[in-house]
């Protein structure tokens, strides 16, 4: 290749991707670079001064008992979301795949409707389903002599039920992924294993499992990340974070900083520290995920 | 070839530059004095809280105003909403012309945005300037000032909190709606239901603000806020928040749930009373399978009732004299009588002048939804919505944070008076 030619590649190059990476600049990297430089300062949205306050914004963080609430929360948020969104149907698309066998695509249909359905539209429904005081769960509970709690007014059981609410939507999504990645297993090595008459469990264990891993890394991401994102509709069409920031989250908590009381700098600041810690938690489970891959490789 | 067809094209490009000059300069001589202004009217109005007044009303005007153009734009997820997209506006440069403030955003409105006070606006335009004076109560226009006691916009629409009952259960357990005029008496009613019934007496209405429950302190004589400090922790209110804390924790004859939650209890007939703002009327009326009544806000025993007013105040952002006049000039329109009560029959709310209040119009209108007659009578005493002069959204925040952790269950007069420092703190 001569010089020329290897010039108009690169230029090529950079022209195809000039596109998205423009696009990724102002809408991603330079907003990202933004939210940090405004994290140092004490700012109201529109004045037009800036107090410039140091690390005072993080130290509130950690200092904050309703920062350290929230931060808690969302701990709690992603255990329970990773069970329901992730283990869940993963268990369930397994035994979909292989102990059911028939009508696998209607199940898919099945799971996968709701997931169609605006969250919004899910959390006004089932706010009124789950009312207990005149809701219908509530009223056949009580016909049966037992009462539902009043879960808005416990943290831990609104994060239980608004952790439901987003079951529903995402479900059949992970489902259908989870179900097609296990689709991808080679049947000649599955077959290889019942002429071996070797137990299921175990073929499930020590092939299916690693050869989907791939998918089920991606689900497992696509749960902790867009879960406390989903989330965010039914915590502001139903408790607004409450009981006392119970059921708050910290995206929650970032946008109520943000657009509800204007403290934009503290706003950033949990905006910064959400950004790190699911940088760690995307860099913990590649490099555990990896690490893993050598063994059977 | 070449070059000629290009003179061809040029002299037709000039020709063509030629024939729009002289449309312009013809429209431009014409009209010099009677351009079409166009000013945008932001509201919070959505098709089904009054949108369709809004509509009706713009309509009307930009038929009657030949030079004037008026937009209306829909905010979704009402004041707060509009707050949001008014600071995008600013940040972009491009403002509306006349915007809708709730109350709650009077001082942080009037601090961080450029505006025309309806005053100046008066004594720029009119020749008369009487149109406030002759208009608006000096109560009502006590409503529409920041804490420096400048008139920030002119109040539109008014609304208060009202007790609704269910009016089929209190038949049914012999209660006398005549003896829910105090709180104590509300709270018997609670207990005699909750006994008989086992269903819960009373709902006080927990929106993303504490209007209801400051109502409820209010009217047992203590001050929310005195000299742009926070008061409230005083013995009087301390006493209101330990009675409503006691009906929820203790007695568990009121019910402590989010607003909509709490609404669709008190319409299915599971909660016998309900405190909340007189806008839920058409909901309320709607929804209830059973005979629903209302009477005027409560007060404690040797107290008088002390509502604070909710709503808006329509205010003049408009940057240049030409949109301002205009704004101006529509706002006028919209405080006509004929107006306001097409404007009140839309939304619920109720009108902000004398005139329309007493016309007959919105009488016949009250006479055929009682249950927004004493939420009128109420706006003779109705005092301002609580505006912190600096970090009031901060402010209301820690209020409604105050009512959760109280109602959970944490000792009433430290809470207050915890919320109550912090509050002062952020006012230095």
């Amino acid at each position: 290749m001569n010089s020329r030619s290897s010039k108009k590649n690169k230029f090529l190059t950079f022209a195809y991707l000039a596109p998205t990476a423009i696009i990724l600049l102002v809408f991603m990297i330079i907003p990202i670079i933004y939210t940090l430089y405004l994290s140092f300062f004490d700012w109201n949205l529109i004045a037009p001064t800036k107090d410039f306050v140091g690390l005072e914004n993080y130290i509130s963080i950690f200092t904050d008992p309703v920062n350290q609430k929230v931060l808690l929360n969302t701990v709690f948020y992603i255990v329970l979301l990773l069970v329901l969104n992730f283990l869940i149907p993963y268990f369930i698309s397994i035994v979909v795949k292989f102990f059911i066998g028939k009508m696998q695509s209607s199940y898919k249909i099945i799971f996968f409707i709701p997931s169609l359905f605006s969250l919004v539209v899910g959390a006004m429904l089932f706010s009124w389903i789950m009312n207990p005081v005149s809701g219908p769960i509530a009223f056949f509970m009580r016909q049966l002599g037992v009462s539902l709690p009043n879960w808005t007014n416990s943290g831990a059981m609104a994060i239980v039920v608004l952790c439901l609410m987003t079951n529903w939507k995402v479900f059949g999504y992970n489902f259908v992924l989870l179900l097609t990645g296990l689709g991808s297993v080679p049947q000649n090595i599955i077959d290889a294993t019942k002429m071996d008459s070797i137990p299921k469990w175990r073929m499930i264990w020590d092939i299916v499992l690693p050869l989907n891993k791939s998918i089920a890394f991606y689900v497992l991401i696509l749960t902790i990340v867009q879960g406390l994102q989903y989330v965010f509709t039914p915590i502001s069409v139903i408790t607004q974070g409450g009981p006392y920031y119970g059921s708050s989250n910290v995206l929650y908590h970032t946008y109520l900083n943000a657009f509800v009381l204007y403290k934009t700098g503290n706003a950033s600041a949990l905006a910064v520290i959400t950004f790190l810690i699911f940088l760690v938690l995307l860099y913990l489970e590649i490099k555990f995920v990896e690490g893993r891959a050598d063994r059977y490789e | 070839m070449k070059s000629s067809s290009l003179i061809k094209r040029v002299i037709g490009a000039l020709t063509l530059l030629m024939v729009a000059v002289l449309f312009a300069g013809c429209s431009s001589a014409k009209g010099a004095s009677k351009k079409v202004v166009h000013i945008s009217y932001w509201h919070v109005n959505a098709q089904t809280q009054g949108g369709a007044s809004v509509d009706e009303l713009v309509k009307n005007f930009n038929k009657t105003h030949k030079y004037i153009k008026v937009t209306a734009k829909y905010n979704p997820n009402m004041y707060q909403g509009l707050m949001q997209n008014l600071q995008s506006a600013q940040a972009s440069g491009k403002v509306p012309d006349l915007v809708q403030v709730g109350w709650a955003y009077t001082n942080y409105f009037a601090s961080n945005f450029k505006y025309l006070t309806p005053t100046d606006a008066q004594s720029k335009f009119d020749n008369s300037k009487t149109f406030i004076s002759k208009n608006f109560t000096s109560r009502t226009l006590s409503f529409a000032k920041d804490s420096k006691n400048k008139l920030v916009g002119l109040p539109y629409s008014l609304s208060t909190p009202i007790l609704y009952y269910n009016k089929t259960m209190l038949a049914k357990y012999g209660i006398d709606a005549s003896s829910l005029s105090t709180w104590e008496g509300v709270s018997a009613a609670a207990k005699k239901i909750k006994a008989a019934s086992g269903n819960y007496g009373l709902y006080i209405q927990e929106p993303a603000d504490t209007w209801a429950q400051q109502a409820l302190q209010l009217s047992n004589g203590a001050q929310i806020k005195k000299n742009g400090k926070a008061v409230f922790a005083s013995a009087a209110g301390v006493k209101a928040y330990q009675f409503y804390q006691d009906m929820v924790v203790k007695d568990k004859t009121a019910l402590h749930t989010p607003w909509a939650q709490g609404i669709d209890d008190f319409v299915n007939g599971k909660v016998a009373i309900a405190y909340t703002t007189v806008a839920q009327a058409s909901h309320i009326k709607k929804s209830a399978n059973f005979d629903v009544e209302a009477i005027t806000s409560p007060h404690f025993a040797g107290h008088k009732a002390t509502v604070p007013v909710g709503g808006s105040m329509l205010a003049i952002t408009a940057q240049k004299t030409e949109q301002q006049k205009a704004a101006w000039t529509f706002e006028k329109y919209l405080y006509q009588n004929s107006s306001l009560v097409t404007w009140s029959k839309g939304t619920g709310y109720l009108p902000p002048t004398a005139s329309a209040m007493s016309s007959q119009a919105f009488k016949s209108y009250l006479s055929e939804n009682p249950m927004l007659k004493p939420a009128a009578s109420q706006i003779k005493t109705a005092v301002p919505w609580t505006s912190f002069p600096k970090n009031g959204l901060q402010a209301e925040q820690t209020m409604i944070d105050t009512r959760d952790k109280i109602l959970s269950g944490s000792n009433v007069q430290t809470t207050l008076k915890a919320a109550q420092e912090k509050i002062n703190e952020q006012q230095k």
